[in-house]
């Protein structure tokens, strides 16, 4: 550090008058600092994206020359009732699936919060079916809801109820792609609830309890309240993956027959709208239109996020 | 040197951005495709035979360093990306069958092989098969690799039990026809309750659909899947539905699995390649097999071909290694390894495809797949075909399936099509 005291470093009233210094020029080397992240996201992130809107203007079958197309991929998008149908779907198999899971999440996470032993055993196990697989999942789930020989209907059988087909009907379609997410999310969610529970200051359990709140008031009056931004966060996730789901509807759904595998089971009940966006690009090769269904997942997505964000916004100001 | 942190910061970032300036540079000089000395060739499992690859990397090596590539995944999506990107090319890419139809209209995407001299090796291929890998104006994109014959996959002693006709022979005879076909599903169903004769209508739908010369779209991309050839298919699904021979299983699932192992769905209208998803679907069932001539006239479902992209800079190098991976000695080694069924009729008497197979009780499969594969007939197959009959087969499935009214079905369906039809261009 020698050589630096004796030359006093350069500073901005050392500079020329006239020339001050920028913020990019002076911070230039912090913003190269970030600028990896922004690199990436516009690479792989901002130009797909802007490309895909270029595309839903044509008529593309993914190899040949563009036509120009104009609005009309649009107007098709909101005349299709296959579109909507996807978009029916996707929210009704959201709704099953992030409703109860978020109930389960919470209440895992109180009681990881309470437990004494073993907790990094149970936080593990809660995460691990986060981290497996869904192609994997799916497969396992395909076969606890077969017909004949699946665990839910022998379970049914147990107690006297009749067999389902599940993965034949309309409704049994639904119930398990939403039962697989469930299950799938449960301990991740949990493990973000569990953050934000021990964020919450122990002297207001304590002034909670000299004031003589019992365990049901003092979740509802301090814990419930205290987690609502790590609730926002748990909606808004799960209402952005949940609204995209693909991977586990078209692989519980896909069968060998010689037909496609994005169609979602009998009736559709399982075309979700990623899955009737693949469909249309990858089986129909129509991926001006492929690229449309894409931007109206897009908009219903928003629109969730912002629903969800009023929603529980709305009630933190009251 | 001395260390300071801002100098190790600074030479952090002049790494990174040399390292990311080399990158973007090298990115502006990725080949499109290769050198004539390395050789891209995509595939997908079970696309090629092994040895025949490994066999032709060996044989060529004085020339091309083959770099033979399985290509994982949803195949056709990551060829049509690379192909758009221009960069990394394949030399020669492998092209599904089913596919076929929507590669053609981009043949200016790949080299057309009657121009290396394709004309001279079609008299030795199966002449529908050679069709498909031609567009509109005779442009070869792709050169038959295997093909899918279907014939009618039964269960021997289950048939016996039902007072059916059961050594192959007969059942090609006397289950000629669809109505002799439905006729058998009853009598099975009324000596041995509880068994279907085919596992859901689609099958019947798709094979009586596929046994034709027309499909959804002709050549002037007008819509025909409203004329007979469909309705008919569709009132034959019907009808099977009706005199109940079809169950309501999907097929692959452990539902469907154990039905035909237990001899409750004992018929399957199967490709060639469907006895391997019976060995390995239901391997107790060995031995209990035997194939047959399916009703009518045979189909064919499934097989691939092999095309040199524009992106290769040695074509005539490509194509020679095509042909030879392709020829009729390679393509028995092709059925032995992935169970290809050759394109080449002259492959069919060799000793490969001879060979009796146990697990259809000693029959030689090849008896009936290789005369099915000579009788199927040429058909048109437009780039519009997948999404005009998607919901046509949608809705088959929902009278199978889901019980939906034959006639509701038929409309809603029509209806569909006539909206998709307008929407892509097509003439209804």
């Amino acid at each position: 550090m020698a050589t630096a005291l004796e030359k006093p470093a350069p500073t901005v009233e050392s500079l020329p008058a006239g020339r001050p210094r920028t913020g990019l020029r002076r911070y230039w080397h912090l913003y190269a600092a970030i600028s990896p992240f922004y690199l990436l996201f516009l690479c792989f992130g901002l130009i797909p994206v802007g490309f895909s809107l270029y595309v839903s203007l044509h008529r593309w079958d993914g190899l040949g020359s563009m036509e120009w197309a104009g609005l009309s991929q649009y107007r098709y998008l909101l005349s299709d009732s296959d579109f909507w149908q996807s978009v029916g779907n996707t929210i009704v198999i959201w709704a099953l699936a992030t409703f109860p899971m978020i109930f389960l999440a919470m209440v895992t996470a109180v009681m990881l919060n309470s437990a004494v032993r073993f907790k990094n055993v149970y936080r593990f196990a809660y995460f691990l079916p986060n981290v497996t697989s869904v192609v994997a999942v799916a497969i396992v789930f395909g076969s606890v809801f077969s017909t004949n020989f699946g665990l839910v209907n022998a379970l049914l059988q147990a107690v006297g109820l009749d067999q389902v087909a599940w993965l034949n009907t309309p409704w049994g379609i639904k119930i398990a792609i939403a039962t697989l997410m469930t299950w799938q999310w449960t301990g991740y969610n949990a493990i973000i609830f569990l953050a934000g529970l021990q964020t919450i200051p122990s002297e207001l359990y304590e002034a909670a309890r000299m004031d003589g709140a019992g365990p049901v008031q003092t979740f509802f009056r301090i814990t419930l309240p205290m987690l609502r931004p790590v609730l926002l966060f748990v909606l808004v996730v799960s209402t952005v993956t949940g609204l995209q789901s693909f991977s586990e509807p078209q692989v519980l759904l896909q069968n060998t027959a010689n037909e496609s595998t994005f169609s979602g089971g009998p009736g559709h009940a399982g075309r979700t709208m990623v899955l009737y966006f693949f469909q249309q690009t990858f089986d129909n090769n129509d991926f001006g239109y492929g690229a449309a269904v894409a931007w109206g997942v897009f908009l219903v997505v928003i629109l969730f996020s912002i629903i969800n964000w009023r929603l529980v916004q709305r009630r933190g100001e009251d | 040197m001395r260390l300071s942190r801002r100098g190790l910061l600074r030479a952090g970032l002049a790494g990174t951005a040399a390292t990311a300036l080399g990158g973007l540079a090298s990115g502006c000089a990725v080949p499109t495709g290769s050198t004539g000395r390395n050789m891209v060739l995509w595939y997908w499992d079970g696309g090629l035979g092994d040895t025949v690859v490994r066999k032709a990397k060996a044989r060529y090596e004085a020339h091309v360093d083959l770099q033979a590539i399985k290509i994982g995944g949803y195949y056709r999506s990551k060829l049509l990306t690379t192909m758009t990107g221009r960069a990394h090319i394949p030399d020669i890419a492998g092209l599904k069958g089913e596919d076929m139809a929507s590669y053609l209209p981009d043949a200016d995407q790949f080299v057309d092989l009657r121009t290396l001299g394709a004309d001279t090796y079609k008299s030795r291929y199966l002449p529908w098969k050679w069709e498909q890998g031609l567009a509109d104006d005779g442009t070869m994109v792709g050169f038959p690799i295997d093909c899918g014959p279907v014939a009618h996959l039964y269960q021997y002693s289950v048939f016996q039990k039902a007072g059916l006709p059961y050594e192959p022979d007969d059942v090609s005879r006397e289950l000629n026809t669809w109505e002799k076909f439905f006729a058998a599903g009853e009598q099975l169903r009324r000596r041995i309750p509880g068994t279907c004769l085919l596992t859901d209508i689609t099958s019947v739908f798709t094979n009586v659909v596929q046994q034709g010369s027309k499909r959804y779209v002709d050549k002037d991309r007008h819509f025909i899947g409203d004329q007979a050839h469909v309705r008919d298919a569709w009132a034959l699904a019907v009808e099977a539905k009706q005199r109940r021979i079809v169950s309501d299983l999907v097929t692959g699932t452990p539902d469907q699995l154990s039905a035909v192992q237990d001899g409750k769905l004992p018929s399957q209208l199967g490709a060639s390649w469907a006895t391997y998803d019976l060995k390995s679907g239901v391997p107790k069932t060995k031995g209990k097999w035997r194939v047959a001539q399916m009703p009518v006239r045979p189909s064919n479902n499934g097989g691939s071909f092999l095309s040199i992209t524009k992106a290769c800079r040695e074509p005539e190098q490509a194509f020679r290694i095509i042909t030879w991976i392709l020829n009729a000695a390679n393509q028995a080694q092709g059925y032995v390894d992935a169970g290809l069924f050759p394109s080449t009729p002259a492959t069919y008497d060799m000793r490969q495809l001879r060979e009796p197979d146990p697990f259809f009780g000693g029959q030689v499969t090849t008896d009936v797949f290789g005369p099915a594969a000579q009788k199927i007939v040429v058909a048109y197959n437009s780039p519009y075909d997948v999404a005009l009959s998607q919901p046509i087969l949608d809705e088959i499935k929902n009278v199978g399936v889901l019980g939906k009214d034959p006639e509701k079905a038929w409309s809603d369906a029509m209806g569909k099509c006539r909206r998709i039809a307008k929407h892509l261009g097509v003439s209804y």
